[in-house]
């Protein structure tokens, strides 16, 4: 994995190599580790059980990392999720989850 | 900006970072770690324990909101609770805008947004938060006390005159509060919950205050005061405010209180007098094992006069010898008949106003300021000039016990003083016994077994007064080189009424007999005690039924000239 093909997927890099002291290796770390240690099927579970409460601060979480290390497309649906989970706003949050485990996987394949 | 510059110049500090998710922990410490040293916690509860050990040494909080186990806020709301957390300032983390209010409120001193800012900015507000923390506790540290964030003595004094000034009608009752036997408490239960016993009160003390006019001050390690709109009845002091704080350290434990209480305290006597007063009040109990609540009245205050001017004349009495040896005769009694042995030195005071004073009034009064140690200097000498006069005019040799008190037991010099009084009356060591109280012992054994020794070494008898009557022990018995126990006059005095006394009796001259020590009966009063006494083979008996107390001259009158 590169910086540059981070880029291409639409990461702000810049910003995330400079919360990293613009130290790529440990940026590029961080963005494997996010992926070897994220398990989206809480996130999953908890949407498909009505559980908006444990299915908040799945996003919220996944939301920060996603955002600190400048995962921008994802980070762009998570905040989608994240505020109307917090007001625990009952709907359809299937189209949004699907998207975000397109581009988690799109990550992934790099 | 020079601020900053000597800030970084100084040794690297501490930051907690509490944080549940690995990898926003390690963007914040790969930025925080040249400047920092960095503590980690996954959930609040862990940061909770992290702080509560090692609160002294953490400058910054780094605070995530969301967190499993507990949660930001809750941490939040612990550390403004805490007197000793409080100290150290923290920085939310959050991507919401509405916590940041909430956390502001809860007492957080700023806070960082997600995803974080770029590392200079997270940085500086880091330096310029622990920056302002640290000038703040600077200026708390020098008006209040460290443990439990009330005022110290000084700023407290200080306060109360402020206060005076704008609420110069309200009647205010000046209170101390002392926490008893709490060098007890530390001992059994630790320093650690002993702190927290002190912050506890502290803070239901301070609360007290937020629902009554007052203010509340920490002045000694278990003693606090209190300046308080004046209350009809302070029965809730124990029963609202100090039972809770104590049960509240979640042990079973009971702790009991000494106030003492100045009420509608005079505004004309100085801050200091209200509060001496209360003090004084307070300690009127020193025995009493329940909580007290006690008045400063008429009568303590005319007590603190009387011995206001006790103290006050004290010089002039011993230069114009007010203060009269008298001596009380000791008899062997082993024998068929009982048989002259020694005397003990007693004091009396004839005040020229309040005529005959007792020991009992002057002496521990003495003995709280040192004064005592004069006074027995001036005893021993006349004691010494006695022994002399037998020697010389009558050739009459009959050993004197002298008392020698606690005060003089720590004074290294003793032997010294001790000395002196025996070549200036030209007499030897063996015409002088000391009588040392085991009460002495107790405070610091191993200094008065060290100064005992050296006397007995130099050839001093020892006698242990009042034995059985306080904290005695064996292992007191066997570590100093006593030569004579004094059963104290208690026992003796009811000894044929009272079973249990007269085993005590039994029992320390058990003691005595098997430690090779002779005993010594005070308080014999009648036939029939003095028969007893020699029944159960004590060796030596001293009180009224053989004689009271007489002046130096009537005894040599008596007893000297006789013996010629």
């Amino acid at each position: 994995m590169t910086v540059e093909q981070l880029k291409a997927l639409g990461c702000n890099t810049s910003e995330g190599l400079q919360r990293c002291m613009n130290n790529e290796s440990f940026y590029l770390m961080l963005v494997n580790k996010f992926i070897a240690t994220t398990d989206l099927s809480k996130l999953e579970d908890a949407l498909n059980n009505g559980d908006l409460d444990t299915a908040f601060k799945e996003a919220h979480s996944l939301k920060g990392v996603c955002g600190n290390l400048s995962l921008t497309p994802m980070f762009n649906v998570l905040v989608e999720m994240v505020e109307p989970l917090r007001a625990k706003v009952v709907m359809d949050y299937s189209p949004l989850f699907n998207e975000f485990k397109r581009l988690f996987s799109e990550l992934k394949s790099l | 900006m020079k601020n900053i510059s000597n800030y970084v110049q100084h040794a690297k500090r501490k930051v907690l970072i509490v944080e549940d998710e690995v990898i926003n922990q390690q963007i914040l410490s790969f930025i925080l770690e040249k400047e920092y040293d960095v503590l980690l916690a996954g959930n609040g509860q862990e940061a909770l324990d992290i702080l509560k050990a090692q609160y002294k040494e953490i400058s910054l909080v780094l605070l995530d909101l969301v967190m499993p186990v507990m949660d930001g806020f809750e941490v939040l709301k612990r550390i403004e609770d805490d007197s000793l957390l409080k100290r150290v300032p923290v920085i939310v983390l959050t991507s919401d805008k509405s916590a940041e209010i909430e956390s502001l409120k809860l007492g957080a001193q700023d806070f960082i947004v997600k995803p974080y800012d770029m590392p200079e900015v997270i940085l500086a507000r880091i330096r310029r938060s622990i920056m302002l923390a640290e000038e703040t506790n600077l200026i708390i540290k020098t008006q209040k006390d460290d443990l439990t964030g009330l005022f110290t003595k000084k700023y407290f004094y200080e306060y109360i005159h402020e206060f005076d000034a704008l609420n110069s009608n309200e009647l205010m009752d000046a209170i101390s509060i002392n926490i008893k036997r709490f060098h007890i408490f530390n001992e059994m239960y630790g320093h650690e919950l002993g702190d927290r016993l002190l912050v506890n009160v502290a803070k239901a003390l301070k609360d007290l205050t937020h629902t009554i006019d007052g203010i509340v001050a920490r002045v000694g390690s278990d003693t606090f005061f209190l300046y308080i709109a004046s209350q009809d009845n302070y029965q809730f002091l124990i029963d609202d405010v100090l039972r809770p704080a104590y049960k509240s350290i979640g042990k079973d434990i009971e702790v009991e209180f000494r106030i003492g209480i100045n009420k509608y305290a005079n505004k004309d006597d100085s801050i200091e007098k209200r509060f001496d007063h209360a003090v004084r009040a307070s300690t009127e109990d020193k025995h009493s094992f329940e909580n007290t609540i006690i008045y400063y009245d008429e009568q303590m205050h005319n007590k603190e006069m009387y011995y206001d001017k006790l103290l006050y004349h004290f010089e002039i009495a011993l230069k114009d010898k007010e203060f009269k040896l008298y001596l009380q005769p000791k008899f062997e009694i082993q024998g068929d008949k009982p048989v002259l042995s020694s005397a003990e030195a007693l004091v009396r005071w004839v005040h020229p106003e309040y005529g005959m004073i007792s020991p009992g009034v002057f002496v521990p009064l003495f003995e709280e300021n040192g004064l005592v140690r004069k006074l027995d200097y001036f005893v021993w000498n006349e004691v010494g000039r006695a022994i002399n006069e037998w020697k010389t005019k009558y050739g009459v040799s009959l050993p004197v016990s002298i008392n020698v008190s606690r005060v003089d037991l720590l004074d290294e010099e003793l032997f010294n003083h001790l000395s002196q009084m025996i070549d200036g009356n030209n007499i030897s060591i063996s015409d002088v016994y000391l009588e040392i109280t085991e009460s002495a012992y107790s405070d610091e054994p191993k200094l008065i077994v060290d100064r005992v020794t050296e006397l007995s070494n130099r050839g001093f008898l020892i006698e242990m007064d009042d034995f059985g009557s306080g904290y005695s022990s064996l292992g007191m018995v066997t570590s100093l080189p006593i030569d004579v126990l004094k059963i104290d006059m208690s026992f003796v005095r009811n000894m044929l009424t009272s079973l249990k006394d007269k085993k005590m009796v039994e029992i320390i001259i058990e003691i005595a007999n098997f430690l090779k020590l002779k005993t010594i009966a005070e308080g014999v009063e009648n036939k029939e005690q003095l028969d007893s006494l020699k029944e159960m083979g004590c060796d030596i008996v001293q009180g009224y039924y053989m004689s009271k107390p007489i002046s130096v001259e009537e005894f040599t009158e008596k007893y000297i000239k006789t013996k010629e």
